[in-house]
């Protein structure tokens, strides 16, 4: 009877362990950073630092191989942007995925960057037809929303994609979560499940220190 | 009665009277929420106001009663059980609580059903000009609140912006699940359904700068669908503000679908 109660015993200290380590695991898991890099140039007095993202239709790594994402210089899923205070980010986005379409339109317009507007492909744009945006890259808390023009399905390159740059200010250390507008989550719920709430693929979050 | 039952109610009376005259003074002059900032806020705070005047004496009288019933009736733990024989009503206490009881809620809710009903009242008619309501269309979606002008050329903005001293005619919808629009300071709560309008009027009375948050759980970003730069401005900000906003939405007025007080996903996208 005595060995039943401690071997029962030992089982639920082990389970009860595994069940902690589980959690722990999971809680202290995030996605790889990006972190800003450095330049010598100047906005406003303020220093610029570069951040590089590419965005795809199909991750092709990691848990969710299928789900759009952004992705790092390494090509793994990721949305932790790292940058210093009081400084401009030159966000360089690499836009490979296809139209979806705004469900809110007013999203097409481009808000908060430096001279409310961008680039795509060398051109510069204040607004996108909103059913030919693939993603936004949005932070609301700094009244930052750039929409992602999709590719066209006759789009030349390899792979075809739009080259989209803008700057914006970056205020005092803080957390700063950022997503997508686009309801992309395809298979989900009014397609904003999935990689939509999902951080390191279609949310994230701008950390700066 | 003994004497000394006598002045034991004595004592705890002339308490009861002192607390909660000290408190329905103190009630009367706090801050209560959610404060006066427009006129729906003011009456929400004199109705707690109100109901917390009331409710104090009331608590006190409960304390009391129990504090009383509790130290006069007590027993030594050796002592023989009373028996059913010693218990006996009050038909004069049973007959006053009940009595008093009854007008204070049903008096309450009469005056609570006014209070809401002045509260919900909206006007048939809203436009562009300052004596007349101006309507604000309020869209929730998955994670923010972006809010339309109609009737200065239906312009979209990320922030609420509203003037002063002039009835607002909020209308609530949704793009995507079920959110809430709470404007706390001014005393609006309104849920955004998809495909449904849910108006509330208000008229703000306080300029200054205001929070608004989603109070219904819509998904991982809820507890960030919240702006702290929600303003309540002078007449003349307002329109300097509107006309600043419509130059800067104009790049993207002609995408923007016609001004409607429910929209539904555009064909092609995902979830229309």
């Amino acid at each position: 009877m005595r060995l039943r109660v401690s071997f029962l015993g030992l089982a639920l200290i082990i389970v009860g362990a595994g069940i902690a380590l589980f959690v722990t695991l999971y809680l202290i898991k995030t996605p790889p950073a990006v972190t800003a890099s450095t330049t010598s140039n100047s906005v406003e007095g303020l220093p610029v630092v570069n951040v590089t993202l590419t965005v795809v239709a199909a991750a092709g790594t990691g848990p969710h191989p299928n789900w759009v994402a952004y992705l790092n210089d390494n090509g793994d899923p990721s949305t932790y942007i790292h940058a210093p205070a009081n400084s401009v980010i030159h966000m360089t986005l690499n836009q490979q995925d296809t139209p979806t379409g705004l469900r809110n339109e007013y999203f097409g317009l481009v808000r908060g960057t430096i001279g409310d507007s961008m680039k795509v492909n060398g051109k510069t744009m204040q607004a996108i037809d909103p059913t030919l945006a693939a993603h936004t890259f949005t932070i609301p808390d700094l009244g930052v929303s750039v929409p992602l023009l999709g590719v066209d399905a006759n789009q030349q390159g390899n792979p075809p994609q739009n080259v989209v740059e803008f700057d914006f200010k970056v205020p005092g250390p803080g957390l700063y979560r950022w997503q997508c507008f686009v309801p992309c989550g395809a298979g989900t719920l009014y397609g904003n499940g999935g990689p939509m709430q999902t951080l390191g693929y279609m949310a994230g979050e701008l950390v700066v220190s | 009665m003994p004497q000394r039952r006598r002045n034991l109610i004595n004592i705890i009376a002339a308490t009861w009277v002192l607390l909660a005259a000290a408190g329905d003074i103190a009630l009367n002059s706090l801050p209560l929420p959610p404060g006066s900032a427009t006129d729906i806020a003011g009456s929400e705070t004199q109705l707690i106001r109100i109901l917390a005047m009331m409710a104090w004496p009331i608590f006190l009288a409960v304390v009391a009663g129990l504090v009383f019933t509790l130290w006069v009736n007590r027993v030594a733990p050796a002592a023989a059980e009373p028996g059913a024989a010693a218990l006996r009503g009050n038909s004069r206490l049973q007959t006053t609580w009940i009595a008093s009881s009854t007008t204070i809620v049903l008096g309450l809710a009469v005056f609570g059903t006014i209070t809401l009903a002045n509260d919900t009242t909206v006007p048939a008619v809203a436009h562009a000009e300052p004596n007349t309501p101006l309507e604000v269309q309020v869209i929730a979606q998955q994670w923010y609140f972006t809010y339309r002008y109609p009737s200065f050329g239906g312009f979209e903005s990320a922030h609420l912006v509203i003037p002063a001293d002039r009835e607002i005619e909020f209308h609530v919808t949704s793009l995507d699940v079920t959110h809430s629009f709470w404007f706390f300071a001014a005393g609006v709560k309104a849920d955004a359904v998809p495909v449904h309008d849910n108006s509330v009027d208000m008229q703000p009375l306080k300029i200054g700068t205001y929070r608004i948050e989603c109070s219904e759980l819509c998904g991982i970003w809820h507890g960030s669908m919240s702006d702290d730069n929600a303003q309540i401005v002078s007449a003349g900000d307002f329109t300097t503000w509107a006309q600043q906003q419509q130059q800067l939405d104009a790049p993207i007025m002609k995408y923007l679908p016609p001004y409607s007080h429910t929209y539904v996903p555009a064909p092609g996208v995902y979830g229309s």
